[in-house]
């Protein structure tokens, strides 16, 4: 029962930690048709800033707290400056973008070297039920992981800056005859898509540390999570992590853990192939 | 912000042009002469002739460098029939290529099976089914597929063969398999130097001509028009889908006939060789040369090798940030690579068919 039970949070945390990851590739692919392979070394600039905070004897919270306000500020001047120009060609982008991630990831390999940096958990210790430990600042980020997708969902359905990104989305040409200056939404769709992969590289470093690979680590599961999923929506690509991060944590308990590493990613690209609309089809949010 | 903009825009072509200098630099003279004529048969012919001379001129161990980078230009050749050509995004061309290093890399462990007759053939074949299988499964069926999922596809079957490289005993694991023994030809054996040089260069060319012909007959033909617009030669009555299995299983199967030279020559083969790492590699090298021109992969592979070959003594750790920077100027300002600053898109797109003088004249100066 205990054991189970830790099985099931172990599952959980990971599968939060994968969602945390995919929400803005999902944003940013959903939205903008892009897939962004610069995404992987927005949550390492996450990581990498939140470290910085704490070598410099500043409380982790801070770091924290600035890596997604940097980390999308960085999006929205790289968005002005070189994504624009990749709308039109969806490989093209993916290209550009990796080239960018290129860049990022080595000059970040460049101020760190080939170490792994550990940062401390600003929230330590154990939770305890009963005679079951389980980790304080796991449970923190599925509770973070949770108040983000419900903002999110709340920004892009309720709000009246979620009803114009959705309407430059959908159809531009309309929606800049509406009045709404389209560029500026791509712009700060793309910030937050950014933003949120900072916030995700912030939160996982002190349970993954600090490595020039940490980005690259996640960026596959997530595309194919975003696939899984289904792009065109908010929720898709987050079902789609749910399903891809549940199965990846909780395969390896049943099985010898290569079977199951590759076996996730052949199930997911089976069914992507029979069911190209993935999860949940449609647009909207 | 759009004053910064224009600021950027101007900047940056004259350092493209810049690099572009010094990269065509040993052909500049030659292009220039021929200004307005076959300009295309002029680089293949200067390539060839430079890669001839090179083991003559070369200290040892830098041959034994370009031997290496002949054999990559032969995958970066299986990556621009399939992108370059049909437009298909192979991300996972590495599949293909490590996949028959592994396979040979087992023949000689397993079964001491060396013979340059045997692996060669052996290591294609195995590209071969893999890129059927793959490209089979990601390209045909009754919904056409679209590009995304094509690119992302390929990119996870080569990052899920790494995964599996890495944590299967049987294959050594993270060390890969190391010193596998030289390829023999009878009682000879192919080590690393000249003779393995022209081996490989030997290989390269047949392959190329072979390509090249593939490429100006109808079938390359149809590739073009389906590259350029797919639903146009779907209603001629093509068969697109068949047509981009083939050539995708045809680029599998040169991938493969690379990455058995490459096992050998290196003498050892590790996960990295299926994995996403030398996948993208591969799309550096086309990207850079110019894809949609056999000779531009070819050149971008002796590029992006030399330079980062010249830079790693003492600027290894920039390198990647450089060639990051570079290969986004190109993706810019130079879609069609560095082959585009002597080529004009006419030569690049060039002539197909019963062009009977053309394509004669064509083959009594081409390599």
């Amino acid at each position: 029962m205990a054991n189970a039970f830790v099985a099931a949070f172990e599952i959980l945390s990971f599968g939060a930690i994968i969602v945390l990851i995919v929400l803005g590739l999902g944003i940013i692919a959903s939205m903008m048709g892009i897939f962004n392979f610069a995404q992987g070394e927005f949550v390492l600039l996450g990581a990498y800033i939140t470290y910085l905070a704490y070598a410099k004897g500043l409380p982790i919270w801070t770091g924290m707290v600035a890596a997604p306000f940097l980390v999308g500020a960085l999006g929205f001047v790289l968005e002005a400056l070189i994504i624009r120009r990749f709308y039109a060609a969806p490989i093209v982008a993916m290209l550009g973008t990796y080239a960018l991630g290129l860049i990022i990831r080595e000059s970040v390999r460049g101020l760190i070297g080939g170490f792994y940096l550990t940062v401390p958990e600003p929230i330590g210790g154990s939770i305890d039920i009963g005679t079951m430990h389980i980790s304080a600042w796991r449970f923190t980020i599925i509770v973070i992981t949770l108040l983000v997708m419900v903002g999110c969902y709340l920004l892009l359905s309720r709000t009246n800056f979620g009803l114009r990104m959705r309407a430059t989305l959908e159809n531009p040409s309309l929606a800049r005859a509406s009045g709404i200056s389209t560029p500026l939404m791509y712009g700060a769709t793309f910030a937050f898509g950014s933003a949120l992969a900072g916030l995700a590289g912030a939160l996982i470093v002190p349970v993954f540390s600090l490595y020039a690979d940490l980005g690259i680590r996640f960026l596959i599961q997530g595309f194919v999570a975003v696939m899984v999923g289904g792009v065109g929506s908010f929720i898709g690509p987050v079902a789609g992590a749910g399903v891809i991060g549940t199965l990846s944590a909780a395969l390896p308990w049943v099985m010898a853990p290569v079977v199951a590493d590759v076996l996730v990613f052949v199930l997911a690209i089976a069914f992507i192939k029979f069911r190209p609309q993935g999860l949940i089809a449609g647009k909207g949010v | 912000m759009p004053k910064s903009m224009g600021a950027v825009k101007q900047a940056i072509p004259a350092e493209i042009g810049g690099e572009a200098d010094v990269a065509m630099g040993s052909s500049g003279t030659a292009v220039q002469a021929a200004a307005g004529r076959k300009i295309l048969p002029i680089v293949e012919g200067v390539v060839l002739v430079a890669a001839l001379v090179a083991p003559l001129v070369l200290q040892d161990y830098l041959t034994v460098f370009a031997t290496r980078v002949i054999i990559l230009a032969l995958f970066a050749l299986s990556f621009d029939l399939v992108w370059g050509y049909a437009g298909i995004m192979s991300f996972g061309q590495a599949l293909f290529f490590g996949s028959a290093g592994y396979g040979v890399a087992l023949l000689a462990r397993d079964l001491d099976i060396t013979n340059i007759f045997l692996v060669l053939p052996a290591g294609t074949l195995i590209g071969l089914t893999f890129s059927l299988l793959l490209g089979g499964f990601l390209l045909l069926g009754r919904h056409p597929s679209s590009v995304i999922f094509v690119s992302l596809g390929t990119l996870t079957g080569s990052y899920a063969a790494d995964r599996l490289a890495r944590g299967w005993y049987y294959l050594g694991g993270q060390n890969g398999i190391p010193s596998i023994s030289s390829m023999t030809l009878g009682g000879y054996e192919f080590s690393e130097g000249p003779a393995f040089y022209y081996l490989v260069l030997g290989i390269l060319i047949v392959v190329y001509l072979l390509c090249r012909f593939l490429v100006r007959s109808q079938f390359g033909l149809a590739l073009a028009g389906l590259r350029e617009n797919e639903q146009r030669i779907a209603f001629f009555g093509y068969k697109v889908q068949h047509l981009k299995a083939i050539i995708f299983a045809i680029g599998g199967a040169i991938a493969g006939l690379a990455g058995s030279l490459y096992a050998f020559h290196e003498g050892f083969v590790w996960p990295n060789m299926v994995g996403v790492v030398v996948s993208t590699q591969v799309v550096l090298y086309v990207l850079f040369g110019g894809s949609g021109t056999l000779i531009g992969a070819v050149i971008g592979t002796v590029i992006v090798e030399g330079v980062s070959f010249w830079l790693s003594d003492n600027y290894r750790d920039i390198w990647p940030i450089i060639l990051g920077l570079l290969l986004l100027l190109v993706i810019l300002f130079r879609p069609l690579g560095l082959i585009s600053f002597v080529l004009g898109e006419r030569e690049r797109v060039g002539s197909f068919g019963a062009k009977a003088k053309e394509s004669v004249k064509e083959k009594r100066n081409a390599p």
